[in-house]
């Protein structure tokens, strides 16, 4: 009996002994910074002075007064919502597409659009840069045969956003195609079977059907696809962009990065990565919220 | 036969998609092998007019770009291994060990998933600063040691070893060494190579991160060297940034085509929850 208690308890050491090196990582470059850019928002600081100042809320009261914060957020949304159309509702409907209607090269399709997946966003963003060219890339010298001149569309606001999304997209496209796919076919073909001989459509068969029973990972891809899309959607606008015109594509996650290491605004920067967080862990709440209670789980 | 034209358009449908998702690397790989004046002239041709090698050689001599891939090479694989050890061991611990709070732990770690990065570059810029990393390799590698994706996938295929193997060798006395080396590592081991792919290549690809800790141009990273070739107006590296984009593009692409099959595996039968 001794014997075992102590077995017990160096098994409780070994178990949490294995954690240390993932916990020290963790400690030092992701808890820590979360409670020390929380307490740099309260703060007015140039980064290098060693002097900060104390003031407040006023960071996070001058980003509510300040227009440029309108822009960005209204940005976010535009950029979120492009991308939901482009990154969510589309793959979804195509693997529906692919997992029960298309009967052959599954796999040579499946391979060929996870690819772009693993290239890096900013060979991403300069081959689309050169092809979108509006006067030397093929895209622009097709439209000028049409006697159409497209605009120079990183300097367009709205066209701006699109593109943007679109070169984000390309990368993550793959990657959710390819998880809701899964989550698709494994929805038992019986049930689907008996669906079609029933003589319904394949559009019901997919929205009463489909999304309900495929719904936990649905919620998982709806939200990765926000979280990413603005973490992921800064090396293009970095890149190709810079933000302009002025201010006309920049994201939360950009703006963050430019206030503090363009401007110096150590404390705006940091009450904006506040802002940021707290839509995350909005959307990680609802994660939660659904997919605890009213979804249907797939295994 | 309404089947067979539903199949066609389907397949219509699929092939443009992979179209637009590959174009682009097809479009780099013939533009860098045209000269600047082909590139021009002869856009909608992606056999070049007059095959050079010239875009490549001036990559070499222009840049010690040997030294950039030598970096990048360096930084992805130290992330990789690093982040193999640190998961495994916490995915070991997580399946095969009690302890107190480890759903606690295991949800806390899961949630810094929906940490943006912007929350924690400056106090990391600061911290790397303060230990006189700052314009080093290491000072890029160093936060990126453990992953908490690598934790969850490890976690989900070790869910599949039978508990009574472990127990088993546990009672014939094999050290904890033994049995993960021994059982653990050969049974999950495609899940162990598609995980470390996509460490490699996530590093291989990291953009945020070296920006801002980076400022020597000879230790620079492939994301980083690409930068230099870009203007938004077209001037005269488009030949050149199309060789670097294709050599930045090759290791990633060459590895996930050798291993395919386990990443597309690791995605799709892991799920996700």
């Amino acid at each position: 009996m001794q014997k075992r208690t102590k077995k017990g308890k160096w098994d409780h050491i070994k178990a949490f002994g294995f954690f240390i090196p993932v916990l020290l990582v963790f400690t030092i470059f992701v808890f820590t910074p979360f409670f020390k850019t929380l307490y740099l928002s309260f703060f007015e600081w140039n980064l290098i002075s060693p002097k900060k100042t104390f003031v407040g809320l006023s960071n996070y009261i001058a980003l509510f007064q300040d227009p440029v914060t309108v822009k960005v957020l209204s940005n976010t949304f535009v950029y979120i919502l492009i991308m939901l159309v482009v990154n969510f509702i589309v793959p979804y409907i195509m693997s529906y597409m692919m997992a029960i209607m298309l009967k052959k090269g599954q796999n040579f399709y499946k391979g060929a659009i996870f690819l772009p997946y693993v290239i890096s966003l900013v060979v991403g963003s300069i081959l689309y840069l050169w092809i979108l060219n509006p006067v030397s890339g093929p895209i622009g010298l097709i439209a000028r045969t049409f006697g159409i001149r497209l605009p120079i569309w990183s300097k367009t606001d709205g066209l701006v956003l699109l593109i943007l999304s679109l070169i984000t997209s390309w990368k993550l496209f793959g990657y959710n195609f390819i998880v809701l796919f899964a989550a698709v076919n494994n929805i038992p073909k019986e049930i689907i079977e008996v669906a079609k001989l029933d003589g319904i459509s394949n559009w019901h068969i997919f929205k009463d059907i489909v999304t309900p029973m495929s719904s936990a990972t649905g919620i998982y891809v709806l939200i990765i696809t926000i979280v990413q899309g603005l973490q992921q959607g800064f090396t293009p606008i970095k890149v190709v962009t810079q933000g302009g015109p002025n201010y006309g594509s920049a994201s939360l996650t950009y703006q963050s990065y430019h206030e503090a290491f363009t401007l110096y605004h150590i404390g705006k920067s940091s009450a904006l990565s506040v802002l940021t967080m707290v839509l995350f862990m909005v959307l990680l709440a609802l994660e939660f919220y659904f997919v605890e209670r009213n979804v249907y789980y797939e295994n | 036969m309404k089947i067979k034209e539903h199949q066609l358009g389907l397949h219509f449908l699929f092939i443009l998609t992979v179209l637009v998702l590959l174009f682009p690397l097809v479009y780099a790989l013939s533009n860098s092998f045209k000269t600047l004046n082909d590139a021009f002239n002869n856009v909608f041709s992606l056999i070049p007019r007059e095959f050079t090698l010239q875009n490549y050689i001036h990559v070499f001599t222009r840049l010690d770009f040997m030294r950039i891939v030598g970096n990048t090479f360096f930084i992805s694989t130290t992330v990789t291994i690093f982040k193999i050890i640190t998961s495994l061991l916490a995915a070991y611990s997580l399946v095969f060990f009690n302890f107190k709070g480890k759903n606690t732990l295991y949800f806390i770690l899961l949630s810094t998933m929906f940490i943006p990065f912007t929350v924690t570059m400056i106090p990391n810029y600061l911290t790397i600063s303060s230990w006189g990393l700052g314009d080093s390799l290491i000072g890029v590698l160093i936060p990126q040691l453990a992953d908490v994706l690598g934790i969850f996938l490890l976690r989900q295929s070790m869910r599949g070893i039978p508990r009574s193997l472990i127990e088993y060798a546990q009672l014939e006395g094999a050290s904890t060494y033994n049995i993960i080396t021994g059982i653990v590592i050969p049974l999950i081991r495609p899940n162990i190579i598609s995980t470390g792919i996509l460490f490699f290549v996530n590093s291989w690809n990291e953009y945020v991160w070296p920006v801002l800790i980076l400022k020597t141009k000879s230790k620079f990273t492939l994301s980083l060297a690409l930068q230099m070739f870009i203007s938004s107006e077209g001037g005269t590296d488009f030949t050149i940034a199309m060789a670097v984009s294709v050599m930045t593009m090759i290791i990633p692409i060459t590895l996930y085509l050798i291993f395919q099959r386990y990443i597309l595996d690791t995605f799709t039968t892991s799920g996700v929850k």
